[in-house]
């Protein structure tokens, strides 16, 4: 099942900061919801651990994320892909800053996931607003480190 | 609690136990239940066999995805798990199993796991095997699969266009095609007074849930390179001839058991790629017996669920008077992954080809494809549902369309009891039946003319409740010769039952037919018959139930399946019985030196008995099987022949189909139900409520009319579970949103209405005893409860186009309407008018 969110938000910091914030693993994986720990691949692939489920269906999920867009100062775009309990994930998540006047950054952003498995039949009607409140999160989470 | 509410009849009387009795007709209670009910049926998951192992499967989660990266390495590593299996090292082992269909249908490579890319949410990718089922559970766990996604194809019509293929070297998605085509349709269409299009239908996959889920227990002993089957398989005699030629054994190295099964209605027989996997994981381990018991989820995903069909561009062309004189359709069944039992299911539906109408002229271009879902496999009115609900679709809509009401459009176009037999437009013979009179009792049952007033009472203060009723027919005993219309070179044809009588030498009457009742009661209608040749009483008549290749009598036609039972199993236990009467009659005149015209069988002093009514001289069970088997010094040459235990064959009397016209018998039976229910669509939650339901059968003459009327409720109960709340419905990317009863809600005590029940007989000319295969029930209400529907929403522009209709669709199907959604669904000429 395919989940998609998107929104915007504003910081006072330039779009160079915001950018290499995000393209930095070691900053940006730390916001991720329920994050266990990271282990970097190379420059542009690491792999992060994410305590996940549902209810009882619980588990460590083992990520594997991808910068595969990354145009310093304007877009930055993650894609990853792991197992979780009872099923499988692919994940995007992309932001695009654009300068807004006196220095701040516009972000705007787009997650989208896509939910295989037992998990997506079982949980499927929680999986979207879990994953929802698991966006806001990271997006709060996002917003208050870069103020 | 639903409860029945029985139309009046006739009061049986009790039979007397005197040897004149008639056993056959009695509604007496079933033999089966006292060893049912308390604990003592032989199930698979009861049996525990000295070293045996546990499997468990590692499924896929995605739809369509080739398998980049398998490793099995952390599972084989796990203390107390004994080997692994992946379907690279499967794909070894066997040769894909056979298939059914011929061309392009013959190029799939069906393998029981996935080798190189999955092609259903949940087939096996691996399996694990370990000392105990938690082990294997844990292991399993471990296993790491990588999967590189592939666009799903998960509706016929998206199958069609073949832009994704499920297998590619099929090079389409449509594995058969064939068009059954009869009478003079262009003929018929030009001379319609109305010509009715239809754009759309579409019946839902729903399955039969059975409380016991798939087992297997297989032994592949090294020794003897047999293999031996414990599984609640319910065609263990078709399943062999799968599992032969892909294990590479022979069929007589194969030893398959079935005993009591815990439900199924068709949807067992189509386990055999698991008991594959089960023996080659006995061969692995040395031959140490493996046990498989599926989970509810993984029946839900991956055993098999009932076929989907679509059908489209439907035209239909009527008189004057609302009599449909020709349909044109195109019909696209869903199989699902692979055609494990299919495409029979192609020609199947041609049993019933005009439902219980007298349509001559039918033109269906029928296909089949393959799709990104669970396989399918037969399910309680397997592929006739499909066709008799599009039948009856058809009928309401015409009705609605030209204001014909729903009663009078069925009187007007049914085929009529004087009419019987009756030849359908495809060679088939309908052997009996009234089917005005069935509705007339309906209608009588569940107060009809009242329900129209309070229907029309109810309309003026805004409320939704419609009338519907549906017809349809239980086709029974199937000739297997219409495989060949799907595969010129498919061998097989026909139909046949054995069952063995016995005296056995204590004088017990043992009958043994390798049947596998799921709920049928065959122990006692078996009884009843063989108690009505003999003289005595059906307690008196031992019957061992199940398969089991090394006790029982069998064809390669053997199993529990197509209504049958009542005629092919029956009339196999009564030739055997009355060749059993034959010899102990020869035994008895020698021994008391009488005629065996004088002789009469009965109950006596001593039990059951032969005996000389001119002398009154009598010999009992247990001395004549004395004779035979102990005693039997001096006993002339002339009665070596006699053994008191006889077998018989029954034969149906079928003839291989004109495979070329797609003509011939495909059915020997035709039972029928008529069901008529009242129906409200709630305004607020748009939940569709049942306010009353009336159900009148007819199977023939009948052997047991209690077990009769369980079955009846069985067939009710699951058409109604289908109609409203059973679903197996996936999203856009092939995840089964039903694998829990939780999503799937199957019918339950407390979702039944009461039944109003009524039962007529008309008798088949066709079987010995007048009887005809039932249990099936033709999804009855599936067909009723879209018929109220579209009675109580037509008016507010809807056309129920769905076999599965809840609050949440119907609310859909109001939008819908509401902005013209339906307009162009259905569309009325006059041809002969515009002339």
């Amino acid at each position: 099942m395919e989940i998609k969110f998107n929104g915007g938000f504003t910081v006072r910091k330039t779009p160079q900061e915001v950018y290499d914030f995000l393209v930095d693993p070691n900053r940006f994986c730390p916001l991720l919801p329920d994050y266990q720990s990271m282990e970097i691949l190379d420059a542009k692939n690491f792999l992060v651990k994410l305590s996940v489920g549902i209810s009882h269906i619980r588990g460590i999920a083992a990520v594997k994320m991808s910068l595969v867009e990354a145009e310093r100062p304007t877009r930055a775009v993650y894609e990853g892909k792991g197992d979780v309990p009872g099923g499988s994930a692919s994940l995007r998540a992309g932001f695009d800053l654009q300068a807004s006047p006196g220095g701040e950054t516009k972000v705007v952003w787009l997650g989208q996931s896509n939910v295989v498995g037992r998990i997506a039949s079982l949980a499927g009607g929680m999986l979207e607003p879990l994953a929802k409140k698991n966006v806001q999160r990271l997006i709060d989470g996002l917003q208050k480190a870069l103020e | 609690m639903a409860t029945t509410l029985r139309a009046k009849s006739k009061k049986r009387k009790a039979p007397a136990k005197n040897g004149s009795a008639k056993w056959v007709g009695q509604p007496i209670r079933r033999k089966e239940e006292d060893r049912l009910v308390r604990g003592k049926g032989i199930f698979v998951d009861d049996q525990k066999l000295m070293g045996m192992l546990h499997i468990r499967f590692v499924r896929s989660s995605y739809g369509h995805a080739k398998i980049t990266r398998l490793d099995v390495s952390k599972a084989a590593a796990l203390p107390g798990v004994v080997c692994t299996l992946t379907g690279a090292e499967v794909k070894g082992m066997v040769q894909p199993f056979i298939q059914i269909g011929s061309d392009p249908g013959q190029k799939i490579a069906d393998y029981p796991m996935a080798v190189d890319k999955v092609v259903f949410q949940g087939e096996p990718v691996a399996a694990v095997v370990a000392e105990t089922r938690l082990i294997a559970e844990d292991a399993a766990e471990l296993v790491e699969v990588e999967y590189e996604p592939l666009p799903p194809v998960l509706t016929a019509e998206d199958a069609l266009k073949d832009e994704s293929l499920v297998h590619p070297q099929m090079g389409t998605n449509r594995n058969w095609h064939g068009v059954f085509e009869y009478g003079d349709i262009g003929k018929a269409f030009k001379q319609a007074a109305h010509v009715v299009h239809i754009g759309r239908l579409h019946f839902h996959r729903f399955s039969s849930t059975p409380l016991e889920n798939n087992a297997v227990i297989a032994v592949w002993d090294p020794r003897s390179e047999r293999i031996e089957y414990w599984s609640n398989n319910s065609f263990p005699a078709f399943a062999a001839q799968f599992l032969s030629p892909a294990l590479g054994v022979g069929i007589d190295q194969i030893l398959m058991k079935s005993f009591d099964i815990g439900g199924g209605f068709g949807i067992k027989i189509t386990n055999y790629p698991y008991m594959a996997v089960c023996a080659l994981a006995s061969r692995k381990t040395g031959g140490r017996p493996i046990k498989w018991t599926e989970t509810r989820t993984e029946h839900m995903q991956a055993s098999a669920h009932g076929n989907e069909r679509t059908f489209l561009d439907t035209r239909v062309a009527l008189d004057k008077n609302g009599v449909i004189t020709a349909i044109d359709s195109r019909h696209v069944d869903d199989c699902g992954a692979f055609p494990r039992y299919e495409p029979l299911g192609c020609v199947i539906w041609a049993q019933v080809l005009p439902g219980a109408y007298r349509v001559k002229n039918v033109r269906i271009d029928m296909n089949q494809v393959v799709t990104n879902k669970c396989p399918v496999g037969p399910n309680r009115g397997y592929s006739r549902m499909q066709q008799l609900w599009f039948m009856e679709r058809i009928l309401d809509i015409c009705g609605h369309t030209l204001g014909v009401s729903t009663d009078e459009m069925r009187l007007r176009n049914y085929i009529r009891k004087e009419e019987m037999p009756y030849t359908t437009p495809n060679g088939c013979v309908y052997d009996s039946g009234d089917y005005a009179g069935m509705l007339a009792l309906a209608k009588k049952l569940i107060g009809w003319d009242d329900w129209k007033k309070k229907q029309a009472a109810a309309r003026k203060e805004g409320r939704w409740i419609g009338m519907g009723i549906g017809s349809t027919l239980d086709s029974g005993t199937n000739n297997f010769g219409q495989a060949q219309i799907i595969n010129k070179f498919a061998p097989f044809s026909g139909q046949s039952k054995a069952a063995n009588a016995k005296l056995d030498i204590y004088g017990e009457v043992v009958i043994s037919m390798g049947s596998v009742p799921q709920g049928q009661g065959h122990e006692t209608t078996a009884a009843q018959v063989v108690a009505d040749v003999l003289g005595i009483s059906p307690d008196l008549v031992k019957v061992k139930p199940g398969f089991d290749t090394e006790q029982n009598v069998y064809t390669g036609h053997t199993g529990t399946y197509a209504s049958q039972f009542a005629v092919t199993g029956l009339s196999a236990i009564h030739g055997a019985a009355v060749k059993l009467r034959k010899e102990m009659s020869r035994l008895a005149a020698w021994s008391l030196k009488a005629k065996e015209n004088d002789l009469e069988f009965g109950i006596g002093a001593q039990g059951p008995e032969v005996r000389d009514q001119r002398t009154k001289k009598s010999m009992n069970y247990w001395a004549l099987a004395n004779l035979v088997n102990v005693n039997n010094a001096g006993m002339p040459e002339t009665l070596w022949d006699v053994t008191l235990n006889c077998r018989h064959v029954y034969h149906a009397p079928f003839q291989v189909p004109d495979v070329k016209r797609k003509y011939g018998n495909l059915t020997l039976t035709y039972a029928a139900q008529i069901h008529v229910a009242a129906i409200e669509v709630d305004r607020e939650t748009f939940q569709p409520k049942i306010l009353a339901y009336a159900c009148v059968d007819d199977c023939g003459r009948t052997i047991n009319p209690r077990i009769v009327e369980g079955q009846v409720h069985g067939c009710t109960a699951h058409g109604i579970g289908a109609a409203l709340m059973e679903n197996c419905a996936y999203d856009s990317d092939g995840n089964l949103l039903a694998s829990t009863f939780s999503d799937y809600t199957p019918i339950t005590a407390v979702n039944m209405p009461d039944l109003l029940y009524g039962h007529m007989e008309s008798p088949s000319p066709f079987s010995y005893n007048g009887a005809k295969g039932m249990g099936e029930g033709g999804a009855a209400p599936v067909h009723t409860l879209c018929a109220a529907l579209q009675d109580a929403l037509y008016s507010s522009g809807v056309i129920i186009d769905d076999s599965h209709n809840t609050g949440d669709s119907i609310f859909r199907a109001l939008q819908r309407a509401s902005s013209g959604g339906f307009a162009s669904m259905v569309r009325v000429e006059h041809p002969r008018a515009s002339r």
